[in-house]
C-alpha cells in the first residue's frame, strides 16, 4: 500500500459515512475504524519499507492542478511524513475507539471526524504549499462542528474561540505563503521551489514572522496559546485527542517544513525569541496546569507546555534540535491522545465529573485500576520518565538546545521538574486519593470496556515502543532531515 | 459590418427581449379572464425557456473578432459572462419570488428578463454610453423588481434603491461627459489613445472618479453601499439573487473592462510607501474600506438577510484589492471570484427563502435546528457560507487564495501587502458570523418541533446546482479560471 | 544470548498474570514464584553464557542500551531473585496479596533485574524508575491505614532525588558526550570529566572541579534517598512499617540495595577527581546514619519500625566503607577489604532481613496484626522452632561470627580503621547498640513467662519451616564459607580498584 492510501481512506470513509442510512451508528464506527486501520497499517508499512530500503526514492505522487496559480497536486513521503502520518493512524484508530459509544448523530460525528483525519494525512504529504494550505484549512470546520456539536463545557465558547484563532493563524498563513509566492516570481507554490527562491533581508524580518505566528498559533505557542485549553476542554474526547494529537502538531509541521525553510534569515533574527517564548510557554503551562482542578484543563495546559518543547527543538534549529522537536510532536501527539481518552472518555463517561476533588469521591484505583494503571503509565510518559517517548524527545531537544542556549536548558530543567509535579498532582488527587476513615464507599462503576482497552493499550504500546527502542523512528525522521529542505537551516551559525 | 451579423450578434438578447414579450402577452391574456391569475409555474416555464433559448443562440454568435465594434464586442470575457449571466440569471428565475403570494407575476418575470437583458447587453460593450445604456435598463428593472410586493419593506427597499442609483446613475452619466470633453470618445479604445497622448487632465481623472463613483454603487462598494441592506432584506428573493449575484458579476466586468483597456496608464499606484494617485490608490481606499465596514458591521447583525447583504458589501472589497493590483492575472482571479461569490450569495438567499417558508422570517435564530428540518438545505447552506468563508475545498478558497496571491504578485513588488494583509485578516473576521448562522443550524436545535415542507423542484435546484457548482469548482478551479486568464489576456492589449 | 532475556521473564510473567482473569490469589502466588524461579536458573545459566549485550539507541548521542553481568551484578541479581522469591512465599503464607500484588512484585522484579545489570545510565534509569511505580503501588493499594501519606512520601523524595540525578548525568551527556557508565569510568580515570565540564559549562564561570562535585552531589542525592542515608531518610519509617510486611523485605533487602550497588557501580569510577574532596561529608553521614539507625530502633517500641531502623544502621556501614574507599589514596588492602565488605554486607542483610522480617510476618499474621514490642512474651516454650531460627536471624543480624552478618561488618571496619579510623571508632558504638537492642527484642518476645493470650499459638507449620529454614541456610552458608560469595565478587572488585586509583 502506497501512503496515498492514508488520504483516500479517510476521505473515502468520510463520505461513505454520510451516504450510510440514518442513524447507522455500528456501520458508521466499523467504517471508520476500518479505514483508520488502513491508513495505519499504509502510513506504517511504508515506514517499515522506508526502513528496509532507506535509499529507494521516496513516494509521490504530482500532477498539474491549477497552473494559473502555478500550484501542482504534489504529494510526497519522506521519512519525517511517514512517521508523522503513522502518528496520525495510530491516533485516528484510538480515537475511533475511544468515540465507540458515540450514540448522537454518530454518522455525522464520523464523517468530521474522518475529514480532519483525512486533513491532517494531507498536510503530511502535500510538497505545494498551495495543496499544504488546502489541507490545513479542510480541517477548521470539522473541527468546529466536532466540538460544538458533541462538546461539553462551554462548548460553543471553546469551539468559536479554537474556530478563530485557527482561522486567523491562518489567514497569517496566507499572507506569508502570498508574500513568498509573490516575491518568488508567482510562477510556482511548490515548497521547494520557495525554499529555493531568495529573498530580500528586509522581506523576510516581517514574512517569517507572520508565517511562523501563523503555524505557531496552532502549535499552542505562548501567549497565543489560550485556544488549547479551552478548546481541548469542550472538546468530546476523540477531538481533544485529535486537537491536541494531531492538529497541533500541524501548526508545528508547518512551522517546520515551510516557515523556516522559506525565511531562514528571517527565521534567524527570530530563533531567540521563539526559544524565549518556547520556554515561557513550558514553564507557564506547567504552573497554570498546577492550579487546576479540572483534570481535562490539567491535560490541556500540559499539552501547551509539551508543545514548547517542539517549539524549543525548533529554535535550536540544529539536527539535534529538529529531530527532538518531531520526535516530541510524536510523542506528545501519543501521549495526550492517551491522558485525554483516559480522562475524557473512561472516567468522564462513568464518573460525569472531572474535578479532581470530586473525582477523589471514586477511589478510582479501586472502581477503574485498568484506568488507574493506564493514566499511572501515561502520567509517566507525561512526564519524561525514561521508557517512554516522552523521554527520547526531551533529551533529544535539550541536546540541541544545549549547543545553542545552554541558560535556557537550566531553565527547561525547571520545566521538566514542575510538569512532574503537575502530572503527579493530577494522578494523585484523581486517581489515588487519601479518603478520610468511613467516607462513604466509592459507588460502583461500569468496567472498562475492549475499545477502551484496546485503545489505551495500543498509545501505551506505541509509546513504550518509541521509548524502548527510538533508533528506527529516528532513522526516519533523520532521512526526512536530509531533504535539501532543511540545509538552508542547518547551516545556519 | 451587414445588418444581418449584427443582428446574429445579438441574438441572445433578442430571444430575452422577446421572451419578456411573450411573458407580458401571457400576463395579458390570463389577467383579462376572469377570476383569472398568472401562475407562478407558467412564468418559470417561459423565462426558463426563453434563457435556454437564449444560450442556445450564444453557439450563433459569431466568435471572430471581425463582427466587433467598441459598441458591441464579442470577446472571450463577453462570452464567458454573457453565459455566466444567464446562468446566474436562470436560477434567480427558479427561486420561488416573495414569501407570499404576489400580485402581477408576469410583469415581475418580464422585468427579470429585461434586467437580464441589459446585464448581457452590459457585459459585451467597450462603449462607454453604451454601457451606461445598457446599466440603466438593467438598474430600472430592478428598482421596480425590489418593491414589486408592494410591502412597507419592499417599498422602502425600493425607493432607496431608485434614489442612490439615480444619484449614481447622474454620477456615472456626468463623469462619463466629462471623459469625452477630455478625450474627445466614448469608446473606451478611444479614451486610452487620448490619455496616452499627453498627461491626464484633472478633467479626465474627475470624469473617471465620477464614472467610478457609479459603479461602486452597482458593486455596493463603502461608501455607496447604503441602499444594500435594505434590498437584501426588503426585496423579493429573486430580486436579491439578480441583484446580488448577476449584476454584481455584469458591475465587475464593465469595470475590469473600463479599467484594463480604458484607463491603463492612470492606475497610479497603491504601493506601500509609493503611492501616487489614479484609480488603483482610489480602489485600494474603496476596498479597504469596504472590507472593514462590511465585515465589521456584518457581525452584529440578526437578519441573515442583512448578514449577507454586508458580507456582499465585504466581498466587493476583496474584488477591488485584486483590481488595484493592476494586472490581468488579478483581474481574472477577481472574475472567477465573483462568480464564485455570486454562486455562493444566490445558494445562500435560496435557502434563507426556504427558511422563511418554514419559520416566517430570516432571523438567525430561525436557522435554528435546519440539520434536523431538512438535512439537505443544511448541508448546501454549510457549502455556500463556508465558501463564501474561504474554506477549502470550496471554490470560495480557490477564489480568495488567487485573488490575494495575483494581486500581490501583480502589485508592484511587495507593495500590496498592506492591502491583502487586510483582507486576509478580514476574511478570518468574516468567518464569525458565517459561523454563527451554521453554529444555529447545525448545533442548536429549534424549540418546537417542526418540518420542513418540502420544496418545488425548482428551488431544490436553485440550492443544489450552485453547492455542486462551488464543490466542482473548487477542486478543479481550472475549468473556469482558465478560460478567464485567457480572456484577459488577450482583451488587453 | 540469556543475558537480557532472563530481565523480561518476570515481566512477561506479570502481563500473564494481570490479563488472566480468574485465577485464585494462591495460584497466581504460586505462578509467580515460579516465574521468579525460572529468571533466577535464566541468570545463572546466562551467568557464564553470555555477559554482554547491547542495542543501539541513538548512535549519534553514544546512547545504547547496554546491559553486561559481571560478579557484582551476579551477586546482585541472585539476592534479587531469592528475596523476591522469599517475599512471595511469605505473602502467600500470609494470605496476602492477588493478581495484581503479585504481577506488580514481578514487575519490581524485572526492574531491578536491570538496575543491576544496566551499564549505561538511560536503561539504568529506565529500570531504576521503573522500580519505583510499582513499589509505590504495593505500598499504597496493599498497606496499612497510615499508607497513603507513606507511600507519596516514598514516591516524592525518591522521584525528586532521582531528578536531580538525572539532570546531573544530563550535564555529562552535553558535556563528555556519553553516559555509558564504563565509558565515563574510563575518562574519569584519565580526569577528562572535569575538563569536559568546564569547556562546555565555561557560561557558567565555574571551574571543572567545582562543576563536577556539583554534579556528583546531584548524582550522590539521588543514590543517598534510596539507601537511604541520614539525613534523607525520611520517607523510610512510615514506609517500612505501613508497607506489607513482605513488601517492606523487598523495599529493605533490594530497593535499598539499588543504592548501595550503584555507589560501587556509578559514584565511585565515575567522580574519582572529586571524591577526595566529598569523602568527609561522605564519612560522616556514614557515621550519622549507622548512629541515627541504632538510637531510632532503640526508641522503637513497634517491632517493624526497629527492624527497618536497624536496616538503616546496617546500610550505614555499606556507606562508612564506601566513604573510607573515597577517602583513601592509596592503601589497596584496606579499600579492597572495604569494598568486599560492602558487597557481602549488601548481599547478607538482604537475606538477614528478609528473615527478620519473615519472622515479624509470622507474629502478626498469628496475633491478627499485632507487632508491638509488649504484645507478646514467653513464646520460647510455645513455639521453640520458630525461636530458634528466628534467634539465628537475630544473631546474625548483631553480627555473631560464623554466621553472614559478621563477615561483611569485619571487612568494612577492617578497611575503615585503616583509612578513617576516627570515624570507624564512632560506628563502633552502633554495633554495641544494635546488640542492645535486638537481644531486648528477643528478650521480650520469646523469653519471660508466656502471655496467657499466646497459649494457643501452634509452632510453624511445614511451609513456614521450609521457608525459614531455607533463609537460615542462606545465612549460614556464607558465615561459614564467605568465598562462595566473594568468588564471584572478586574479579568485579579488583576492576574496580584499577578504575579508581589508576594514577599513583
Amino acid at each position: 500500500m502506497t501512503p496515498a492510501w492514508t488520504l483516500i481512506s479517510a476521505f473515502a470513509a468520510a463520505l461513505i459515512v454520510l451516504l450510510l442510512p440514518a442513524r447507522a451508528a455500528m456501520a458508521s464506527r466499523v467504517v471508520a475504524l476500518v479505514a483508520s486501520i488502513i491508513g495505519a497499517v499504509a502510513a506504517g508499512s511504508a515506514c517499515l519499507a522506508k526502513l528496509a530500503n532507506p535509499d529507494a526514492a521516496p513516494w509521490s505522487f504530482d500532477r498539474e492542478w491549477i497552473p494559473n496559480l502555478g500550484s501542482r497536486f504534489h504529494l510526497a513521503a519522506d521519512g519525517l511524513s511517514l512517521t508523522l502520518l503513522f502518528l496520525t493512524g495510530i491516533t485516528a484508530i484510538a480515537g475511533v475507539l475511544f468515540s465507540w459509544n458515540i450514540e448522537k448523530r454518530p454518522r455525522a460525528f464520523f464523517a468530521f471526524f474522518m475529514t480532519i483525519i483525512g486533513g491532517v494525512y494531507g498536510v503530511f504529504l502535500s510538497r505545494d504549499a498551495f495543496l499544504l494550505f488546502v489541507f490545513y484549512e479542510i480541517v477548521i470546520l470539522p473541527k468546529y462542528m466536532l466540538i460544538a456539536i458533541w462538546g461539553s463545557t462551554n462548548k460553543e465558547y471553546g469551539a468559536m474561540k479554537l474556530t478563530m484563532y485557527s482561522i486567523g493563524a491562518s489567514s497569517l498563513i496566507l499572507i506569508g505563503l502570498v508574500a513568498a509566492y509573490a516575491a518568488a516570481g508567482a510562477t510556482s507554490f511548490d515548497i521547494a521551489h520557495l525554499a529555493a527562491a531568495t529573498y530580500p533581508p528586509a522581506m523576510q524580518a516581517w514574512a517569517f514572522p507572520v508565517l511562523f505566528l501563523g503555524f505557531a498559533v496552532l502549535a499552542g505557542i505562548w501567549p497565543f496559546h489560550t485556544w488549547a485549553p479551552t478548546g481541548h476542554v469542550a472538546a468530546p474526547t476523540a477531538a481533544s485527542m485529535l486537537l491536541a494529537g494531531v492538529v497541533m502538531k500541524l501548526g508545528a509541521f508547518g512551522a517546520l517544513c515551510v516557515a523556516m525553510p522559506l525565511f531562514p534569515q528571517g527565521f534567524e533574527q527570530y530563533k531567540a525569541l521563539i526559544a524565549g517564548l518556547a520556554v515561557v510557554g513550558i514553564i507557564y503551562g506547567a504552573l497554570t496546569a498546577l492550579s487546576q482542578k479540572d483534570l481535562k484543563f490539567i491535560i490541556g495546559y500540559s499539552s501547551v507546555s509539551h508543545m514548547g518543547f517542539i517549539l524549543l527543538g525548533l529554535a535550536a534549529a540544529n539536527h539535534w534540535g529538529l529531530r527532538g522537536a518531531v520526535l516530541q510532536m510524536i510523542s506528545h501527539g501519543i501521549i495526550a491522545g492517551l491522558l485525554f481518552g483516559i480522562a475524557g472518555r473512561v472516567v468522564y463517561e462513568r464518573t460525569h465529573t472531572r474535578d479532581l476533588t470530586e473525582l477523589g469521591r471514586f477511589d478510582l484505583w479501586k472502581s477503574l485500576p485498568g484506568a488507574a494503571l493506564a493514566f499511572t503509565l501515561a502520567t509517566a510518559a507525561s512526564m519524561g520518565l525514561p521508557g517512554f517517548s516522552g523521554f527520547v524527545a526531551e533529551i533529544s531537544v535539550i541536546i540541541g538546545l544545549w549547543q545553542v542556549y545552554p541558560w535556557l536548558t537550566i531553565a527547561v530543567a525547571a520545566g521538566i521538574i514542575l510538569t512532574g509535579v503537575f502530572s503527579l498532582r493530577a494522578l494523585y488527587r484523581a486517581f489515588f486519593p487519601e479518603r478520610e476513615a468511613g467516607a462513604a464507599p466509592p459507588p460502583k462503576l461500569p468496567p472498562l470496556t475492549w475499545p477502551e482497552i484496546s485503545a489505551m493499550g495500543l498509545l501505551l504500546a506505541v509509546s513504550i515502543a518509541i521509548g524502548i527502542y527510538p533508533k528506527p523512528w529516528v532513522q526516519l525522521i533523520d532521512d526526512g532531515l536530509r531533504s535539501p529542505l532543511f540545509q538552508s537551516i542547518l547551516s545556519l551559525p | 459590418m451587414n445588418h444581418s451579423a449584427l443582428f446574429l450578434q445579438l441574438l441572445p438578447e433578442a430571444v430575452i427581449v422577446l421572451t419578456a414579450l411573450v411573458m407580458l402577452g401571457a400576463a395579458v391574456a390570463t389577467g383579462k379572464k376572469p377570476g383569472g391569475e398568472f401562475s407562478a409555474g407558467v412564468g418559470v416555464s417561459i423565462a426558463t425557456f426563453g434563457i435556454l433559448f437564449a444560450a442556445a443562440a450564444m453557439c450563433f454568435v459569431p466568435q471572430d473578432g471581425a463582427t466587433s465594434t467598441p459598441l458591441l464586442v464579442n470577446d472571450a470575457l463577453a462570452r464567458i459572462f454573457k453565459a455566466v449571466v444567464l446562468g446566474l440569471g436562470l436560477l434567480a428565475v427558479w427561486l420561488p419570488p416573495a414569501r407570499r403570494e404576489m400580485r402581477n407575476l408576469g410583469e415581475y418575470y418580464a422585468l427579470v428578463l429585461f434586467a437580464l437583458t441589459g446585464l448581457l447587453l452590459a457585459a459585451g460593450s467597450n462603449h462607454l454610453l453604451f454601457l451606461f445604456v445598457a446599466l440603466e435598463l438593467a438598474s430600472l428593472s430592478l428598482y421596480l423588481l425590489a418593491g414589486f410586493p408592494r410591502t412597507p419593506r419592499a417599498a422602502e427597499a425600493s425607493l432607496k434603491y431608485f434614489l442612490f442609483g439615480g444619484v449614481s446613475a447622474a454620477f456615472m452619466l456626468f463623469g462619463i461627459s466629462l471623459l469625452y470633453g477630455a478625450s474627445h470618445s466614448a469608446t473606451l479604445s478611444g479614451i486610452s489613445h487620448a490619455l496616452e497622448a499627453s498627461q491626464p487632465s484633472l478633467l479626465a481623472m474627475t470624469g473617471l472618479a465620477m464614472l467610478l463613483a457609479g459603479l461602486g454603487f452597482k458593486l455596493a462598494a463603502v461608501p455607496f453601499h447604503y441602499w444594500v441592506p435594505d434590498v437584501y432584506q426588503g426585496a423579493p428573493a429573486t430580486t436579491v439573487a439578480m441583484v446580488s449575484a448577476a449584476s454584481k458579476a455584469v458591475g465587475l466586468v464593465v469595470l475590469v473592462r473600463i479599467l484594463q483597456i480604458g484607463f491603463p496608464n492612470v492606475a497610479g499606484s497603491a504601493a506601500w510607501g509609493e503611492m501616487t494617485a489614479g484609480w488603483s490608490l482610489w480602489l485600494a481606499v474603496l476596498a479597504a474600506v469596504s472590507m472593514i465596514f462590511g465585515n465589521l458591521l456584518a457581525l452584529a447583525q440578526t437578519s441573515v438577510r442583512r448578514l449577507l447583504a454586508y458580507s456582499a458589501v465585504a466581498n466587493t472589497g476583496y474584488l477591488l484589492v485584486a483590481l488595484s493590483a493592476n494586472g490581468p492575472k488579478a483581474a481574472a482571479a477577481a472574475l472567477f471570484y465573483v462568480v464564485v461569490y455570486g454562486l455562493a450569495t444566490l445558494g445562500a438567499v435560496a435557502v434563507t427563502a426556504a427558511v422563511e417558508r418554514d419559520r416566517g422570517d430570516d432571523r438567525i435564530t430561525s436557522f435554528a435546528g435546519l440539520i434536523h428540518r431538512s438535512p439537505f438545505q443544511a448541508v448546501c447552506l454549510l457549502v455556500f457560507l463556508t465558501s463564501l468563508a474561504g474554506i477549502p475545498p470550496l471554490a470560495g478558497f480557490v477564489g480568495k487564495f488567487s485573488l490575494f496571491s495575483h494581486a500581490l504578485a501583480e502589485g508592484g513588488g511587495m507593495g500590496l501587502a498592506w492591502l491583502v494583509g487586510l483582507a486576509a485578516l478580514l476574511s478570518a473576521v468574516s468567518l464569525y458570523y458565517y459561523l454563527s448562522v451554521l453554529k444555529q443550524a447545525f448545533v442548536k436545535s429549534a424549540e418546537d418541533v417542526d418540518v420542513s415542507t418540502p420544496l418545488p423542484i425548482s428551488h431544490r435546484l436553485c440550492i443544489t446546482l450552485p453547492a455542486a457548482a462551488l464543490v466542482v469548482l473548487g477542486m478543479f478551479p481550472l475549468l473556469l479560471i482558465g478560460p478567464l486568464a485567457k480572456a484577459l489576456a488577450t482583451m488587453v492589449p | 544470548m540469556l543475558l537480557p532475556y532472563f530481565i523480561f521473564v518476570p515481566l512477561i510473567g506479570a502481563i500473564l498474570l494481570a490479563i488472566s482473569r480468574g485465577i485464585s490469589a494462591k495460584d497466581a502466588g504460586r505462578f509467580a514464584s515460579v516465574c521468579s524461579i525460572v529468571s533466577l536458573m535464566l541468570a545463572g545459566y546466562g551467568w557464564d553464557a553470555i555477559r554482554e549485550w547491547s542495542l543501539p539507541w541513538m548512535p549519534d548521542a553514544n546512547i545504547a542500551l547496554r546491559f553486561e553481568m559481571d560478579g557484582l551484578s551476579f551477586l546482585f541479581v541472585l539476592l534479587v531473585a531469592l528475596v523476591t522469591l522469599v517475599a512471595i512465599s511469605a505473602s502467600i503464607l500470609k494470605g496476602k496479596g492477588d493478581r495484581a500484588y503479585f504481577a506488580l512484585i514481578l514487575v519490581l522484579q524485572s526492574a531491578l533485574f536491570g538496575v543491576f545489570t544496566a551499564r549505561h545510565f538511560i536503561p539504568w534509569f529506565l529500570c531504576w524508575e521503573m522500580t519505583l511505580i510499582p513499589a509505590w503501588l504495593l505500598i499504597r493499594l496493599w498497606g496499612g491505614s497510615g499508607a497513603p501519606k507513606a507511600a507519596l512520601r516514598f514516591f516524592i523524595m525518591t522521584l525528586g532525588g532521582s531528578a536531580f540525578m538525572l539532570v546531573g548525568f544530563l550535564a555529562l551527556q552535553l558535556s563528555a558526550g556519553t553516559m555509558d557508565f564504563d565509558a565515563l569510568g574510563k575518562l574519569a580515570s584519565q580526569g577528562a570529566i572535569a575538563d569536559a565540564l568546564a569547556k562546555s559549562f565555561a557560561f557558567t564561570g565555574m571551574t571543572g572541579h567545582t562543576l563536577l562535585t556539583l554534579v556528583a552531589l546531584a548524582v550522590f542525592l539521588g543514590l543517598a534517598v534510596k539507601i537511604p542515608i541520614v539525613p534523607f531518610h525520611a520517607w523510610l519509617p512510615s514506609a517500612y512499617a505501613e508497607a506489607p510486611t513482605p513488601v517492606t523485605m523487598l523495599l529493605t533487602g533490594l530497593l535499598s540495595k539499588m543504592g548501595v550497588y550503584a555507589m560501587l557501580r556509578i559514584f565511585l569510577p565515575v567522580f574519582p577527581e572529586v571524591l577526595p574532596a566529598l569523602a568527609p561529608l561522605l564519612t560522616w553521614l556514614a557515621v550519622a546514619t549507622v548512629l541515627l539507625g541504632a538510637v531510632a530502633a532503640l526508641a522503637q517500641t513497634d517491632l517493624k519500625r526497629m527492624i527497618a531502623y536497624s536496616s538503616v544502621n546496617h546500610l550505614g556501614y555499606c556507606v562508612l566503607a564506601i566513604a573510607a574507599v573515597a577517602a583513601s589514596t592509596s592503601d589497596r588492602s584496606a579499600m579492597s577489604s572495604a569494598i568486599s565488605g560492602v558487597v557481602l554486607q549488601a548481599f547478607n542483610h538482604g537475606i538477614i532481613a528478609s528473615a527478620l522480617f519473615s519472622g515479624i510476618a509470622i507474629l502478626e499474621t498469628r496475633s491478627r496484626g499485632q507487632r508491638g514490642l509488649n504484645d507478646f512474651g514467653g513464646l520460647r516454650a510455645q513455639t521453640p522452632v520458630f525461636c530458634g531460627l528466628f534467634g539465628i536471624a537475630v544473631f546474625a543480624s548483631l553480627g555473631m561470627p560464623g554466621l553472614s552478618g559478621f563477615i561483611g561488618e569485619f571487612l568494612i571496619f577492617n578497611g575503615a580503621f585503616a583509612i578513617t579510623p576516627a570515624a570507624a571508632a564512632i560506628s563502633v558504638i552502633g554495633l554495641l547498640l544494635t546488640a542492645v537492642f535486638l537481644l531486648r527484642m528477643m528478650r521480650k518476645v520469646f523469653w519471660g513467662p508466656l502471655k496467657p493470650s499466646l497459649a494457643k499459638w501452634q509452632d510453624l507449620t511445614r511451609d513456614e519451616k521450609m521457608l525459614f529454614g531455607f533463609l537460615v541456610l542462606l545465612i549460614a552458608i556464607p558465615g561459614i564459607f564467605p568465598q562462595v560469595l566473594l568468588h564471584f565478587a572478586n574479579p568485579a572488585i579488583v576492576e574496580l580498584l584499577d578504575l579508581l586509583r589508576p594514577i599513583p
